[in-house]
């Protein structure tokens, strides 16, 4: 080969080596830039004075004086709305049958509308769902239910050999000419004043919990969940892992019942994690009955089962990466078999260890499958320390798969499904920063 | 050689202590069952919660998975939206379980398609033809020439149970063609987002996204589910192992307090008291 194709060759696998680079980073910008601004919009959003009372009357937090100052301001813009509202009754019983039913189920629409808006109006009976308590908490979703209180979407069925096609009517025509077509202007003029939208910082959205199962509130029994999972898996795997990649290393003889254990470990790795978790109903909770119902306890000592082998290819790596010489010198100076393991391989091989289980700990708050039939459960309040042998958690990652697919009103909250996911992102990123400065603490020690 | 097996022991003990302390009286309430129940139980769990500060856990696994946790005694209550099958029974008296079943709620198992298909009802034969694959294309049944979009609800699910007993038949099955979702909201999203879709949900799970359908010429709502005039509806029900008493007892017959009516109101389902 000549030396022109060479160096063609070379810069062509270059420009490869770079395209490939900035793909990969398009890549990651395209997957994390909506995570982590969608997630932001749960906790930085425009908040309503609805928010403020929520907050207010379920969390005790917020300034009493400043929030009935706020409230009596927007019921001065609403009470306008409501006056419309009585006198269009009082039209609406003067009108004859057929209109009256005409109007009557109109009408109904618009209330509804309203209630989604504004929350319960001026003689509702007091609901007792929360969510039904409080109008739109936020402030873009209110824009959105102001649209369809102005327009109603409608279906053309006319031609029942075609596909129909979607239209908006404007409700305030479907009033022409009572006392109720001058509220949709208004209402549209002054929603601002009716609702008082104002940036927010909402920290509560860690730290709460949940009210009326997401709709409000935060997501910390989720959180909690989550760490006490992760935790609970490397509290048990950790120790049996680094033991068990000690006697691979310096214990076991190589031959068949050696590789036939290598092997088992490799397998095990490659295990479909929901293997793993119908294992663990079927071994932890029904066999051994560690709780009486999915807990903690057998969630986490399913997901240390599942990070189990990687700890322990990580500590063997670790292990047979320590120089020879530093095992010679300790023997040579009369130190026994097991000293030298404890003195001098582990600690100088701790890095290593270290990282492997940082990053199978990352892997146990992520995952779902192993904690759905042992430890998860859609609604449940923050557990205690003590109550982990016996009481099932939520968590992040199963309760992001139960907003976007089972919830009831997945569509109303998906700012808390962003949330999550950007906190679950959060905690693993987290632990594997802490994971990298604590190795290179113990390094900088052990060189020192 | 001895030194490190007491350390390796030591480790078990410890792994051992922890495992054994959980010898711990239970207070709350754990209930797993039914995706269509779920709702209701949630919210029923926040009431409990929030007024007599009792932790409630809800899982939503499914009515099949909710009736084996009671059988395995691993919940307190399992929510089911079908009555128990011959085989859970039986299955439940070998575990000396005792299964009593109460009401919580009535539902109506609505038919829906996108709202772009102009097709207003459907009578239970056609239905039962559009599940067997007799009927493929809705120009059959009065609406526009495309390909019905057939959309079920997994084994588990005492909705799918449901269905098959109302409309298909107990025996006969569902066309191999037909797609499977998980739960009640993943049809709904489905059917929302296919304009030749069809599925079933709980009426409950209704809203604008989809268009509900009137069978035999009676559309799904509370006033028709109540006095029995929509065909396709169903009890809910709470299965606990025998007579609840105390806490359990007073979750189970929430239903029939007037909180219990209101909420099984506002969530879109039918009371029964």
């Amino acid at each position: 080969m000549n030396l022109g194709t060479r160096k063609l060759l070379d810069r062509a696998f270059t420009a490869l080596g770079l395209g490939s680079i900035a793909v990969m980073a398009m890549m990651l910008l395209v997957v994390l830039v909506p995570i982590v601004s969608k997630g932001f919009s749960a906790i930085v959003f425009k908040s309503t004075v609805e928010h403020r009372k929520m907050v207010f009357n379920e969390f005790h937090r917020g300034n009493r004086s400043a929030l009935e100052k706020e409230i009596a301001a927007s019921d001065a813009a609403r009470r306008n709305v409501y006056d419309m509202l009585s006198r269009f009754e009082s039209e609406l019983m003067l009108m004859n049958e057929d209109k009256q039913q005409e109007y009557t189920e109109k009408y109904d629409q618009v209330k509804s509308a309203l209630r989604g808006l504004l929350g319960p109006l001026p003689g509702d009976s007091e609901p007792a769902l929360t969510r039904l308590t409080y109008g739109q908490n936020r402030w873009e979703k209110a824009e959105e239910k102001l649209q369809e209180l102005l327009y109603e979407k409608k279906w053309d069925y006319s031609n029942p050999d075609v596909v129909a096609k979607e239209y908006f009517v404007s409700r305030s025509a479907g009033f022409e000419g009572t006392s109720l077509a001058r509220l949709f202007p208004y209402v549209e003029k002054n929603i601002d004043r009716m609702l008082l939208p104002e940036w927010t910082f909402y920290w509560g959205f860690i730290t709460d919990s949940s009210v009326d199962s997401h709709i409000f509130g935060g997501i910390w029994p989720e959180i909690q969940g989550t760490l006490f999972l992760a935790i609970g898996a490397m509290l048990f795997a950790f120790p049996l892992g680094v033991i068990a990649a000690i006697y691979f290393t310096e214990y076991a003889r190589e031959g068949f019942f050696n590789s036939l254990l290598r092997s088992a470990n490799s397998t095990l790795a490659g295990v479909p994690s929901i293997v793993f978790g119908l294992f663990g109903l079927a071994f932890f909770i029904n066999t051994l009955k560690v709780s009486e119902s999915k807990s903690v306890l057998a969630g986490s000592l399913t997901l240390a089962i599942m990070i189990l082998p990687t700890i322990i290819r990580a500590a063997e790596e670790a292990i047979l990466a320590v120089p020879k010489t530093y095992r010679e010198a300790s023997l040579g100076l009369g130190s026994t078999k097991w000293n030298t393991i404890v003195t001098v391989i582990l600690p100088a091989a701790l890095p290593g260890i270290l990282t492997g289980g940082v990053i199978s700990l990352g892997r146990a708050a992520g995952e779902t499958a192993p904690i759905i039939f042992t430890a998860a459960v859609s609604v449940g309040s923050a557990i205690g320390l003590a109550d982990v042998f016996t009481s099932p958690t939520p968590a992040l990652s199963w309760n992001i798969y139960n907003l976007a697919s089972e919830h009831e009103a997945a569509a109303e909250i998906r700012h808390v499904q962003y949330g999550m996911v950007l906190s679950l992102i959060s905690i693993v990123l987290l632990l594997n920063l802490s994971a990298v400065i604590l190795r290179a603490r113990i390094s900088k020690k052990l060189k020192g | 050689m001895i030194k490190q097996w007491g350390k390796a022991l030591s480790v078990l003990a410890i792994i051992s202590l922890v495992t054994a302390g959980r010898a711990e009286a239970k207070s709350g309430i754990v209930i797993d069952g039914s995706t269509t129940v779920g709702p209701l139980a949630k919210s029923f769990a926040a009431y409990f919660d929030k007024k007599y500060k009792v932790p409630v856990t809800v899982s939503e696994s499914g009515s099949g998975n909710g009736a084996k946790s009671l059988i395995n005694k691993s919940c307190d209550i399992a929510s089911m939206s079908r009555s128990m099958k011959p085989q859970e029974l039986t299955a439940a008296k070998s575990n000396g379980v005792n299964p009593v079943s109460s009401i919580v709620a009535l539902d109506g198992l609505a038919i829906v398609v996108h709202p772009s298909n102009p097709v207003r009802s459907l009578t239970k034969a056609q239905l039962a033809d559009i599940y067997t694959a007799k009927i493929t294309n809705w120009s059959k049944v009065g609406g526009p020439n495309a390909q019905i979009v057939v959309i079920q609800r997994e084994s588990n699910s005492g909705t799918q149970e449901s269905f098959k007993e109302l409309v298909v038949g107990k025996e006969t099955p569902v066309t191999r063609s037909a797609e499977t979702q998980a739960s009640n909201g993943a049809v709904k999203n489905r059917v929302s987002l296919t304009r030749g879709a069809i599925g079933f949900i709980g009426l409950g799970f209704t809203d604008s996204s989809v268009k509900k359908v009137a069978v035999n010429n009676v559309m799904p709502s509370s006033a028709t589910v109540k006095n029995g005039s929509y065909p396709l509806s169903r009890p809910l029900f709470f299965v606990t192992n025998g007579q609840p008493t105390g806490l359990i007892k007073q979750f189970v017959d929430f239903p029939k307090t007037s909180d219990g009516k209101l909420i099984i109101k506002e969530l879109g389902f039918v009371g029964k008291y």
